[in-house]
């Protein structure tokens, strides 16, 4: 049984992570219309800039670092949508073309970074802080930050899209964007910023991702892209709530399955639910529309 | 948007809204062909025509959606040729669509918000007031979403969208396209007449031919893409070849064009 409670706290921690990195995919998706499987390599970019940043002189604070991954995801989102899908959009390449476009740039980042950083992962130098107890879970204090992190990004996404003029005119472009257009929305504007957010979200996401897996390189983050995509068309695709949900669900299915079945296959439950999810609801758990 | 160039979009209560010798298309085809039309402040202008005869193009070529090929677009004699659909909204052209006419997913208040993006945040209020006296309907769905408003609803949150900003000059396509006769005219008679009472410019395109004329000042007759017939309500009622065409004739064949 106290197997069973853990493994539901390593649930939660996985499930912030995902809900960081998801959430600002599906938003991404929403506003831009580019499913951008490159998002991963962007992640795991980040998170070696935050190594970089950690490694500098004595060793810097990874929280510092973090915040210059974010930085640093903001920016090269913003240039991987300017650049390359916004181009090809515009030129009338079908959206299932631009996905293997990013899968194309997914690869080339990756590779560029190995080229940089050698075959060899790396970890982070910090410590996981004191071993908390409670209701039965055992958590660091660098878990529980995650969890924390997350869920203030989370709140703050939330209040963004419901109570901000910006916030709705993202969810007005990812609605349609030609109609605000319209009504006099830039949404040239509102897509650059919605990159710059979400990349950010990225570049947080590489960072906890690194942390929560402890050593990290490449293509770590591989088959973490596959766990966001369960996560986001789970909860319907350019649905950050539906997103919120979805990662929650694979997150805490995908450790409990570990400690139920074998660790070796805890994600074939976690997928089981999503193609049972998928059958009943061919839009996801949210389809009221995108960015709603 | 500066204060400055809101408060002149506020002075000015209308403008004219022309097009000169104006071809529109889609990949460099013409679906309109040299039409030169214009609607004077205060007037109600109707489009009328059969399916592809180039009417929606028309609006889109005025608004930003569709390119403009060669011609002109001006409002009150500034040109605003193949403006982007952002810039001619600020220009003070406010344009409902046939479909795709609100955000299906945002609420019926947030809608309206989006209507008034251009707007001060703190005129979003006032203006909302205002577009709730003229749409009373509406004030009692604040918080429904767009999607689940009826076809009527709908139309009416399309205008008070529009309305948020007090335009110049209102473009509609079709907008008694998906509501039944009774609600068709009432939504002309009471709404869309009412547009052009403050002195704004009302450009309209409809399939009811009867029922708009009665509500225009002018109207266009469009077959293939150019303007066969122009003319006043009673001129056009007059006119033989106008009621052959559409008011229980035969509807001439028309060129096969994107809507």
């Amino acid at each position: 049984m106290s197997l069973f409670i853990e493994s539901i706290g390593f649930g939660l921690i996985t499930a912030s992570v995902l809900a960081i990195a998801a959430v600002g995919f599906t938003v991404q998706f929403g506003v831009t219309d580019v499913l951008n499987l490159a998002y991963a390599s962007v992640m795991i970019c980040s998170a070696y800039v935050a190594y970089l940043i950690n490694q500098l002189g004595h060793g810097q604070s990874i929280w510092l670092a973090m915040v210059v991954a974010a930085a640093f995801g903001a920016v090269v989102s913003l240039v991987l949508n300017k650049y390359i899908y916004a181009p090809f959009q515009r030129r009338g390449t079908s959206p299932v073309a631009v996905v293997i476009v990013s899968l194309g740039v997914l690869l080339i980042i990756e590779y560029l970074v190995q080229a940089f950083e050698g075959a060899a992962n790396v970890s982070y130098t910090m410590t996981q802080g004191a071993t908390l107890n409670f209701l039965g879970l055992t958590l660091t204090v660098v878990q529980l930050a995650i969890m924390g992190l997350s869920v203030v990004f989370m709140i703050g996404l939330h209040l963004l899209l419901r109570y901000t003029r910006f916030g709705k005119a993202m969810r007005a472009t990812a609605a349609d964007r030609v109609l605000a257009r319209n009504c006099g929305i830039r949404t040239d504007r509102v897509i650059t910023l919605a990159c710059l957010l979400t990349g950010a979200l990225c570049g947080v996401a590489g960072t906890v991702f690194a942390i929560n897996t402890g050593s990290f390189g490449a293509t770590s983050a591989d088959l973490f892209l596959v766990l966001i995509l369960a996560a986001v068309f789970l909860g319907g695709p350019g649905q950050p709530y539906g997103a919120m949900l979805g990662a929650l669900v694979i997150g805490v299915v995908t450790e409990v399955s570990a400690s139920v079945i074998t660790a070796d296959y805890k994600y074939v439950p976690a997928f089981v639910i999503l193609l049972v999810v998928l059958a009943v609801r061919p839009r996801g758990l949210f389809s009221a529309g995108t960015l709603n | 948007m500066s204060a400055e160039e809101t408060s002149n979009a506020k002075s000015t209560q209308g403008a004219a809204l022309a097009t000169e010798l104006l071809s529109a298309g889609y990949a460099g085809r013409a679906v309109v062909q040299e039409l030169s039309i214009r609607v004077e402040p205060g007037e109600v202008v109707s489009v009328v025509g059969p399916n592809g005869s180039g009417k929606s193009t028309l609006l889109k070529a005025l608004v930003g959606v569709v390119q403009v090929l060669s011609g002109k677009v001006l409002l009150d004699g500034k040109e605003i040729t193949n403006w982007a659909p952002d810039a001619a909204a600020r220009a003070g052209i406010g344009y409902v669509p046939q479909i795709d006419d609100v955000f299906a997913p945002l609420t019926v208040r947030e809608n309206l918000e989006m209507g008034g993006y251009l707007l001060p945040l703190r005129e979003v209020p006032g203006r909302m007031t205002h577009v709730l006296e003229v749409f009373p309907q509406l004030a009692r769905m604040l918080s429904r979403k767009a999607g689940q408003l009826s076809g009527g609803e709908r139309k009416m949150l399309a205008m008070g969208r529009v309305l948020m900003l007090q335009p110049r000059a209102f473009i509609l396509d079709e907008p008694t396209a998906n509501l039944a006769p009774a609600l068709a005219n009432t939504l002309l008679e009471d709404h869309i007449r009412q547009l052009s009472a403050t002195g704004a410019s009302v450009l309209v395109v409809e399939q009811r031919a009867r029922a708009v004329l009665a509500i225009s000042d002018r109207t266009y007759v469009l077959t293939g893409g150019r303007c066969r017939l122009e003319g006043t309500p009673a001129e056009l009622l007059a006119s033989p070849d106008f009621a052959d065409t559409f008011l229980g004739g035969t509807r001439h064949a028309s060129e096969p064009a994107a809507e």
